[in-house]
């Protein structure tokens, strides 16, 4: 297969070939790091900009090391310090940060579509770091990449994400993932967070964390964003850690050899007890290294649009 | 003035459709003095005559729905743009909804924007006032002095008052008055920040959704109001299959109650967004197949009494902007009557046209409704069937071209639109 994407905009648009195709060449970055391969030089002399419209820590700083890892130069513009704060359109800063000779532009927003937008708008790649609830392609990529190498081949592999999946992006981009990957994936939460409407996308849903784990062979932990839905969508953390909390009770009911996955930042002792999060089973420091190689394999193919030569 | 007074002329052969008169025929009209009359005049035919064999004639068109943006964003709609959109749509009025900015909420802002129609309308405009005072829904408007100033109708479009007490005590003054009232039915807890109907595709897309029962529940407010005052109100621009089920409840027991739909939602669906076209991002949202089909079952069965243009003009740097950031409301003047017909998919669509686009509109606002019959007024539109064209909001007359129209392929085009006796809009091969 030959990759043609530009653009990387959401993990909905991609073929199961394309994810595995992504995810090889992941693997074969990872596996040859430190080495002197040409691929790692591939993106010298590229210049691309980090366009980060919301706060992040992890996602932007394993995009830039992915972009230095390759060889190219990265300069980052957060929401704060860039003219969007003082009135100009999305649309203008993306042309200004074209015009500034960008080769790529990766982007984090608060709105869904914006990095769809960016694309009608410039000709440089467009990379989606998150867009609002929308999708989070890099994200799923890197946990179904986490996935895959602890299980294998994810087919019929029962997956759950647990917690806010209304708000989540990271849960969308797994569900098509994961989805297309043939494994089934059983959404779980608070009802005022897991709509029904889920099931139509393909999702098994459920508002029992017991019906949820007892037989999952990983959990996917989303972090409860708690300044945004507090109220008007459940009553506090501590019933939120009460009812849907994985602590090591929980994790006892679950099969032995089921990993916890988490996208970070974690709320110790709401969605997650710290016992739970630093165990065995837990994988969440794995996620956060496969994130680098994954994200230079996205840059890579996305800027060089190499063809396959394995 | 830049009104061009074409005192008289004469349209040869159309046919014409006029059944609360009952006209159904082929005739010629000649337009003296600004009356129609059916045979030639002692005096001749007129210099300025055109044959309009196998067009359709039809009694005047009203726009229920209509935003004027000016005062206040005269960049996105002029008062002459607006009109003459509605116009090269067929309309001969349009009922200007009050969400300008100052708000149509006080004389002087009426008196203003008439000043402006006065110069460069020609059409007629009537004008709504708010129902409260900056449509905030905090305290009632001053109804009285805005029906003094020449106001027909009151609403908060598009928005409703959130306090019970205050939208039931406004309407309740309202009526006072004789003034109609039309409700944007919506629940403003149930909808906020939302920007797409509530589904598994806003769900997908990642954007907040605006359920069914947002509307419904603020329809069932206003049935219960209605009932409770005895008095009528008008809903505008239903949008969801339930609501047309509650107002044909309410109407078989007797409770006065009027409706109307938008003429997007005749033809379009939630699928129209699902590139993120901030264009298709309309006020209500589109919703589904089921609701378009209830909706237009809605019409022919005499549940919904109207359909609007629903116009909300946006100029463009403020709709090419992300999804969430546009605002809602598309425009819809130059395309509601023809893509009205398009949703009918009927063999004879026209006698629909005049009951829910001419006659009911008027009666709604209480005026005299438009007639083809000798000696009336000269307030009709002439369209010719079965003529394909493509419409593109860059030929267009609003300054804006926010229209999830754009591209849509009609089968009958607007030929001319006379209002109060003379030609607002004369179709021209060279302007499109």
């Amino acid at each position: 297969m030959m990759w043609h994407r530009k653009s990387l905009l959401s993990i909905e648009d991609l073929s199961p070939e394309e994810i595995i195709y992504i995810l090889d060449k992941a693997k074969s970055l990872k596996e040859s790091k430190g080495s002197k391969e040409p691929i790692f030089h591939s993106l010298r002399g590229k210049r691309i900009i980090n366009l980060f419209m919301e706060p992040s820590t992890r996602t932007r700083v394993a995009f830039e090391i992915a972009a230095k890892s390759l060889g190219a130069d990265t300069i980052s513009i957060s929401g704060e310090a860039s003219s969007l704060t003082k009135g100009e359109t999305l649309k203008d800063t993306a042309m200004n940060v074209q015009a500034l000779g960008a080769d790529a532009i990766v982007i984090r927003h608060s709105s869904p579509g914006s990095p769809l937008f960016l694309s009608r708008i410039v000709d440089v790649p467009i990379i989606n770091a998150g867009d609002g609830a929308h999708e989070h392609p890099s994200q799923a990529l890197l946990d179904i990449y986490t996935l895959r190498e602890k299980m294998g081949d994810l087919r019929d592999k029962k997956i759950t994400i647990l917690g806010d999946i209304l708000f989540s992006r990271v849960a969308r981009s797994n569900l098509w993932g994961l989805l297309k990957l043939g494994a089934i994936v059983t959404l779980a939460g608070p009802s005022t967070l897991v709509p029904r409407e889920f099931e139509e996308l393909g999702a098994r849903v459920t508002y029992d964390p017991e019906i949820a784990l007892e037989d999952a062979d990983a959990v996917m932990l989303l972090r409860i964003q708690h300044e945004r839905q507090q109220a008007s969508h459940f009553p506090s953390l501590t019933e939120y850690a009460n009812v849907f909390g994985l602590d090591s009770k929980v994790l006892s009911g679950m099969k032995k050899n089921a990993i916890i996955l988490h996208p970070g930042p974690l709320n110790r002792g709401v969605e997650i007890e710290s016992e739970v999060a630093d165990s065995n089973q837990s994988v969440i420091l794995q996620q956060v290294a496969n994130g680098i190689a994954v994200r230079m394999a996205i840059l890579h193919l996305c800027i060089t649009r190499e063809e396959s030569n394995h | 003035m830049k009104q061009t007074l074409l005192k008289d002329f004469d349209l040869l052969g159309g046919t014409l459709i006029d059944p609360r008169s009952g006209i159904n025929k082929i005739s010629d009209l000649y337009i003296r003095k600004g009356k129609i009359y059916h045979d030639m005049p002692k005096s001749g035919p007129s210099p300025n005559t055109h044959n309009i064999d196998g067009h359709v004639v039809l009694p005047g068109l009203l726009d229920l729905r209509a935003h004027n943006r000016v005062p206040g964003a005269g960049k996105s709609e002029s008062v002459e743009s607006l009109t003459r959109a509605a116009a090269k749509g067929g309309f001969s009025s349009i009922l200007a909804m009050p969400n300008t900015n100052p708000y149509s909420d006080n004389p002087a802002t009426i008196r203003y924007i008439q000043d402006r129609i006065k110069q460069t309308s020609k059409i007629k405009v009537y004008l709504s006032g708010c129902l409260t005072v900056g449509s905030r829904g905090e305290s009632i408007a001053p109804l009285g002095s805005l029906k003094d100033a020449g106001v027909v109708a009151v609403t908060d479009c598009p928005d409703t008052p959130a306090n019970n007490q205050i939208f039931t005590n406004a309407i309740r003054y309202a009526k006072m008055f004789g003034l109609a009232v039309l409700d944007f039915p919506q629940d403003s807890y149930l909808s906020k920040n939302s920007h797409a109907h509530e589904s598994p595709l806003s769900l997908k897309m990642g954007l907040a959704g605006n359920p069914r029962m947002a509307e419904e529940m603020a329809v069932q407010r206003a049935l219960l109001i209605a009932r409770h005052l005895g008095v009528p109100i008008h809903l505008s621009s239903l949008s969801s299959a339930g609501s047309v089920q509650l107002v044909k409840q309410a109407k078989e027991s007797g409770i006065e109650i009027t409706a109307d739909v938008s003429a997007h939602h005749l033809l379009l669906t939630e699928e129209k967004i699902s590139d993120y076209n901030t264009s298709a991002k309309t006020n209500p949202p589109l919703r589904q197949d089921k609701d378009r089909e209830t909706l237009i079952k809605g019409i022919k069965d005499g549940i919904i009494d109207a359909c609007n243009s629903s116009h909300e003009p946006y100029a463009e740097h403020l709709k090419d902007v992300e999804f969430d950031l546009a605002p809602r409301g598309a425009t819809g003047l130059e395309t509601a009557a023809l893509a009205f017909i398009e949703a009918m998919d009927e063999k004879e669509p026209f006698s629909l046209v005049a009951e829910k686009m001419s006659y009911n509109p008027h009666e709604i606002l209480g005026l005299s409704v438009p007639s083809l019959a000798e000696g009336c007024e000269a307030d009709f539109v002439v369209l010719k069937a079965n003529e394909k064209w493509v419409y593109d909001p860059i030929d267009g007359e609003s300054l804006s071209r926010n229209s999830p129209m754009c591209g849509y392929q009609f089968s009958n085009k607007i030929k001319f639109t006379i209002s109060g006796g003379r030609i607002a809009y004369q179709y021209s091969p060279n302007s499109i």
